[in-house]
């Protein structure tokens, strides 16, 4: 299998922002998600990861940012071991940035609060040094005009890019997205993806979870393809489009292209 | 069969029930006017409003019955905010990752709700207060309001269990302590379902205060019962009693109505 060449070396990594070794992580049903998953991102890349329904893509990511607790193995981020110790727990949350198939803003508060609120509350930022940063970035997702709107009165993409912009207040070193694409009406899809894109030339580490093979051929540095919690196959993505390795990404890719 | 929402029910048959409604509410007063003839019960209505209030030189003086509405009232404002209180935090405790605070509040729980109230109260009167050393009024508030707070604390844990995960999975990825979460995204949504339920639970605090008067707590049902031990006036005590009761509670839930569909035309 063409992987690319392994360290055994879990400490600190200038190079890797993401390094995971044989991650196990089994739901209480018995539904194994990831089957001794390893992994490395660069500092910078950006890696896509596809693969059916179930393979445990979503998984992945969350077992990242401690939304899902792994069974066994290990994961560092950004040279912080992800382990009991709550500080590192925390220090790693705040160095990631999710963005949700189902955006996930909170309701009750406008798009403005909603960025806000993360930088009040996590970085303890006055409210005028928190409304700088938060026009800042709507104005960077094109969105600043609905700063004062709650996000029922957005469209779907507009919501996914308020989302966005609700993680990078924080300043997040990595960034995770999970089917940000797939709940918005095809006319939308475009717009969030140019975000996505803009982040991507200005050097975010970015983790994406997506069926846009377009995105992912254009934008993506290495594209993973995975199945029943495993790697099938991982390459640089040129190489992965033109000449994948195995049978069984080249009739995954049959279907979806 | 048809679904037949309550709004298209037709003027004719409103009418019809109106009618319905008033001969059975004259047929009531009949009956409980013939009782009171056979049984030679003379009527002294006319004494009733000294006991509601006195005018001495244009002041205005609250009778024993009004004073009673106002401890009451004391009592179960008091309780309403303890019970709340307490629910909230059981509801917190149940809720969170902690064995022990899970354990805890689920002990509360089962003894509050498979016990009577009744006894509750004497348990604290008879038990509690000497240990504590606590007044009436203290033990009477204490006991309600753990009583309440059980069922309440049923409330605010649906209504935190009502707010879809991915609210949770925001703060989560936002950094936010569980504390935060809590306080600034999952009460401040899941309050506005609650208020609703709650405000029918305060409606049966209302009616189970009356219960503390046999602590001797001259709320209104322990005044009506004063009264009526000094005058034998029961058939007009009670009835004014019951009235006052019935005017605290359909009022809050005339307010619970109110919420309930502001609730809904909001969300
Ligand atoms: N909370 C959970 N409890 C139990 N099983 C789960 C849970 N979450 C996911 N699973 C199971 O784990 C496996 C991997 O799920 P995961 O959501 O990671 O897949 P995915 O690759 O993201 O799929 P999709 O493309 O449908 O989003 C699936 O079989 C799923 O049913
Ligand atoms: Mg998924």
């Amino acid at each position: 299998m063409p992987l690319l060449p392994e360290t055994n070396n879990l400490g600190f990594d200038r190079e890797n922002m993401v390094k995971m070794r044989d991650v196990c992580k089994t739901y209480a049903g018995g539904v194994v998600a990831l089957d001794h998953f390893s992994l490395d991102v660069r500092r910078g890349e950006v890696l896509v990861i596809i693969g059916p329904s179930g393979a445990g893509k979503s998984t992945l990511l969350r077992c990242l940012n401690g939304l899902e607790l792994i069974d066994s193995g290990s994961i560092v981020i950004d040279g912080i071991p992800l382990d009991k110790n709550e500080a590192n727990q925390l220090a790693i949350r705040r160095k990631i940035g999710m963005v949700f198939q189902s955006f996930n803003l909170f309701p009750h508060l406008s798009v403005q609060e909603n960025i806000n609120l993360a930088q009040r509350l996590v970085q303890k930022k006055s409210p005028a040094q928190a409304n700088t940063i938060t026009r800042d970035l709507l104005h960077r997702v094109g969105v600043l005009d609905k700063a004062m709107r709650y996000p029922d009165e957005l469209s779907g993409g507009q919501q996914q890019r308020v989302a966005i912009a609700r993680a990078l207040a924080l300043y997040p070193k990595i960034m995770l997205f999970d089917e940000a694409t797939s709940a918005l009406d095809p006319e939308m899809i475009g717009e969030v993806l140019d975000v996505m894109r803009n982040l991507a030339a200005e050097g975010m580490t970015m983790l994406v979870v997506s069926h846009e093979m377009g995105f992912a051929r254009e934008v993506s540095d290495r594209v993973v393809f995975m199945e029943e919690g495993r790697k099938v196959e991982e390459a640089a993505s040129a190489k992965f489009f033109t000449q994948p390795q195995q049978a069984r990404t080249r009739e995954f890719l049959s279907q979806i292209l | 069969m048809a679904f037949v929402s309550p709004r298209t029910i037709s003027k004719a048959a409103t009418l019809r029930d109106s009618i319905l409604f008033v001969l059975s509410l004259a047929a009531m007063l009949w009956l409980v006017l013939r009782g009171a003839g056979q049984m030679g019960y003379s009527w002294h209505w006319q004494r009733v409003p000294g006991y509601l209030f006195t005018l001495e030189e244009g002041r205005f003086i609250a009778g024993p019955l009004l004073q009673g509405l106002g401890m009451t009232l004391a009592i179960t404002s008091i309780s309403m905010v303890v019970a709340g209180l307490i629910g909230l935090l059981t509801a917190l405790l149940r809720l969170s990752a902690s064995p022990v605070g899970r354990g805890l509040s689920r002990i509360y729980l089962e003894i509050i709700r498979n016990t009577p109230l009744l006894v509750q109260i004497f348990c604290f009167y008879f038990i509690m207060a000497p240990i504590l050393d606590i007044g009436r009024m203290t033990t009477a508030v204490l006991a309600l309001s753990l009583f309440e707070g059980a069922y309440a604390s049923e409330i605010f844990r649906a209504g935190i269990l009502s707010i879809h995960r991915g609210q949770w999975e925001a703060c989560h990825s936002l950094g936010l302590t569980r504390w935060q979460g809590y306080r600034h995204v999952i009460l401040p949504q899941a309050i506005r379902r609650i208020m609703p339920p709650l405000t029918s639970q305060a409606i049966s605090l209302i009616k189970d205060s009356s219960l503390v008067s046999t602590i001797a707590v001259y709320e209104l049902t322990m005044q009506g019962r004063a009264i009526i031990a000094d005058t034998y006036l029961s058939f007009e005590i009670w009835a004014v009693v019951a009235c006052i009761y019935l005017v605290l509670t359909v009022s809050l839930s005339i307010l619970a109505n109110t919420l309930k569909r502001r609730v809904h035309g909001a969300t």
